[in-house]
């Protein structure tokens, strides 16, 4: 069975996608550079934002360096490398005044190579030399992270120590041979731990890249002549590997999982076949579709939205989910149900109404050539995650994608299903009764300065909030750090609870002293899709103005900046109060002056205000 | 010179060079970007456009077109 292709590729602009797989079949130097030079002839908004990596590495890396860097073209990414000089790790890492630390990045990379790291140890005299000598050195790692993580706020991806190919073979009974194998493994664990105290730190499990890759990624001749022994299309594999790393720094997950029904969550076709006949169970070919359920339940708890997309009679789909055996997933374990004969496309653009999403965080998932081919004509922003509609293809999708790729999840990631389960019973009715709605969803506003602790929330919503977001500024950590660090730099988060429980934070404002301490320049101000209409942006904004004004603020300018998405808050300013001073087509800019103290609107309570 | 040398055309593009650029011009000497770095990668490339594998010893004399050429000439690969 072909897998299905490199997620990575599949969405790559038609002028580069065959120059890159044609790099990748020939492994060739150059056809690499013939794919790298093809980039360079996209339209820049299709090449992705300009970043810089620094890469750390106990292999030399100069020389398969454009093999890396086209991983991360594709991811898309300008993306600059900095390969520190051959075996330097310590040194950067400890040294204040290094690169590493003097030109930050999107991220930092450390790749280990056991022949350096632990050359003692590969051919010890004894077992105990081996295991004694991988104790002190994950100390010596571990005081280099918490040197890097005191120093800098870039994200850490820290690798695992691949088996050298050269020992990894070895027949148990030649010792010294598992005695070193045992000593790479305590100190890949090591690493994990290392990596697992703080959200900064990422592992990139290099081991195991190398072990899919197999014997075939190790080229002694090249060990030899240029210190790192990759071949050239190993090269290319870890530039994706690396790549695949990197992406959720720069591109947001997706958020929803359209799925179909027939031959999909299960073997056969429901109004056709009847329950009795559907196939789903131990056995093959049930097997395949019960880990298709498995898979999907998984992306549940990790905060992926389930959606039924599915052309069948609901009430009959309901009963197929209460009483065919074998039924890992449940009717409720889906926050939309389209189960219907319109089109799909159609339903999925009224799921992403009434989820208030857009369809650009949508994916699906259906065996029929002909939904996905409508899909990708109608809705192009959805992401198509099968190639073909074979069960085992549906698995592999599920399996390959990048799309829900994340490094760490927060907890409005874990809540996010249940949380858009209450929808439903939060959505708004007509205008006319809705202060009364507000007042009896019992709602709470829990304000808190930006700080420690919800830096990470702060910093996703900066990334993803598309709509209600007045400048769509993606600010990284780093730079919200530095903003809050201005004398005088209001930053808030606002925390949602009501009756159906607690949303987490869902609004966040930031705002910076310009000029002089008595005028404050909005930087952003943004409130999640799913916590708009509730009075979040009034207590927010109600709360700059009573702060501001408490500090002997006299001015407030913020301004609006037009994309495609944020139409929604064009006149967000106009309805706060503010004078606009300026439009054009690109935005406007907004004055409020005198700042005078005002109210919270009256159906929502407020926690955590200045006094 | 044959107008159809694989050889040459690797190393014109390889390097970078004008299409037009003569073999005898092909030399470390005189191509700038023929640096150690660019040798490692272009025994790479050799070896796997030509399917051969160069002795050690060899490596460190394949600094030019005629070098090259002759030892590909040692194992008899049409050009």
């Amino acid at each position: 069975m072909n897998p299905e292709p490199e997620p990575l590729l599949s969405r790559l602009p038609e002028i580069v996608r065959g120059p890159v797989a044609e790099a990748i079949r020939d492994a060739s130097w150059i056809k690499v550079r013939r794919a790298l030079a093809a980039f360079e002839l996209c339209a820049p908004t299709e090449q992705g934002p300009e970043v810089s990596i620094q890469i750390l590495a106990s292999f030399e890396l100069e020389s398969i360096a454009p093999a890396l860097c086209l991983g991360l073209r594709c991811i898309p990414a300008r993306a600059g490398l900095r390969i520190a000089p051959l075996n330097t790790i310590e040194q950067e890492l400890l040294e204040p005044s290094s690169p590493v630390y003097a030109q930050p990045g999107l991220a930092t990379v450390i790749l280990w190579r056991a022949d350096e790291l632990l050359a003692d140890q590969l051919y010890p005299s004894s077992a105990s030399q081996a295991v004694g000598g991988v104790r002190q050195l994950l100390a010596r790692i571990e005081s280099m992270v918490e040197r890097y993580l005191a120093a800098s706020s870039v994200p850490l991806l820290l690798g695992t120590v691949p088996l050298p190919a050269a020992l990894g073979g070895a027949p148990l009974g030649s010792r010294p041979r598992p005695a070193v194998a045992r000593a790479i493994a305590a100190l890949n664990a090591g690493l994990f731990d290392l990596a697992a105290r703080s959200k900064q730190v990422h592992v990139l499990d290099v081991n195991w890249w190398a072990a899919q890759e197999g014997r075939a990624h190790y080229d002694l001749q090249m060990d030899f002549l240029a210190k790192q022994p990759f071949t050239v299309a190993a090269a290319l594999s870890l530039g994706f590997f690396l790549a695949r790393h990197l992406r959720p720094l720069i591109v947001p997950r997706r958020k929803v999982l359209a799925v179909d029904l027939d031959n999909t969550l299960w073997g056969g076709i429901l109004g056709e076949d009847g329950i009795g006949q559907l196939k789903l169970g131990h056995d093959f070919p049930g097997s395949v579709y019960l880990r298709i359920q498995r898979e999907l339940r998984e992306l549940k708890a990790q905060g992926v939205l389930l959606i039924l997309a599915s052309k069948n009679d609901e009430a009959s789909a309901r009963q197929a989910f209460e009483q065919l055996p074998n039924m890992l997933l449940r009717w409720d374990d889906f926050v939309v149900r389209r189960v219907n004969f319109e089109p799909k496309y159609l339903n999925l653009r009224a799921a992403a109404a009434e989820l208030g999403l857009g369809l650009d965080s949508f994916t699906f998932l259906d065996d029929s050539d002909f939904e996905r081919e409508q899909m990708r004509t109608f809705n192009p922003e959805v992401l198509v995650l099968n190639e073909r509609g074979h069960a085992l293809h549906l698995l592999s999708g599920l399996l390959r994608t990048d799309a829900f790729d994340i490094h760490h999840l927060t907890e409005e990631d874990r809540i996010r299903h249940r949380d858009y389960e209450l929808r439903a019973a939060r959505s708004l009715p007509a205008e006319s009764n809705l202060p009364a709605f507000l007042a009896s969803l019992d709602l709470r506003a829990v304000l808190e300065p930006v700080q420690e602790g919800n830096f990470d929330r702060v910093v996703q919503m900066l990334g993803k909030t598309n709509q209600f977001n007045l400048t769509t500024r993606r600010h990284h950590l780093d730079e919200v750090k530095r903003l809050m660090a201005i004398p005088g730099a209001v930053g808030l988060t606002l925390r949602l609870v009501d009756k159906f429980g607690d949303q987490g934070i869902v609004a966040v404002l930031l705002a910076v002293p310009e000029g002089s301490p008595d005028s404050l320049a909005v930087d952003s101000f943004l409130v999640s899709c799913r916590a708009l209409s509730r009075g979040a942006e009034e207590v927010l904004w109600a709360e700059l103005a009573n702060r501001a004004a408490a500090a002997g603020v006299r001015r407030i300018r913020a301004q609006y900046l037009a994309t495609a998405k944020n139409g929604l808050v064009a006149r967000l300013y106009d309805r706060l109060g503010l004078k606009r001073t300026a439009e054009t087509s690109a935005g406007a800019d907004y004055v409020l002056e005198p700042v005078q103290p005002s109210a919270f609107p009256g159906w929502i309570s407020v926690e955590g205000n200045a006094p | 010179m044959n107008e159809s040398d694989a050889l040459r055309d690797l190393l014109v593009e390889f390097f970078q060079l004008p299409p037009g650029t003569a073999a005898s011009a092909l030399t470390q000497a005189s191509v700038a970007a023929w640096d150690s770095l660019a040798m490692v990668q272009l025994i790479t490339e050799l070896q796997s456009a030509f399917g051969v594998e160069f002795e050690l010893e060899e490596i460190e004399r394949l600094t030019s077109y005629a070098e090259i050429r002759a030892a590909l000439a040692r194992r008899n690969i049409p050009l």
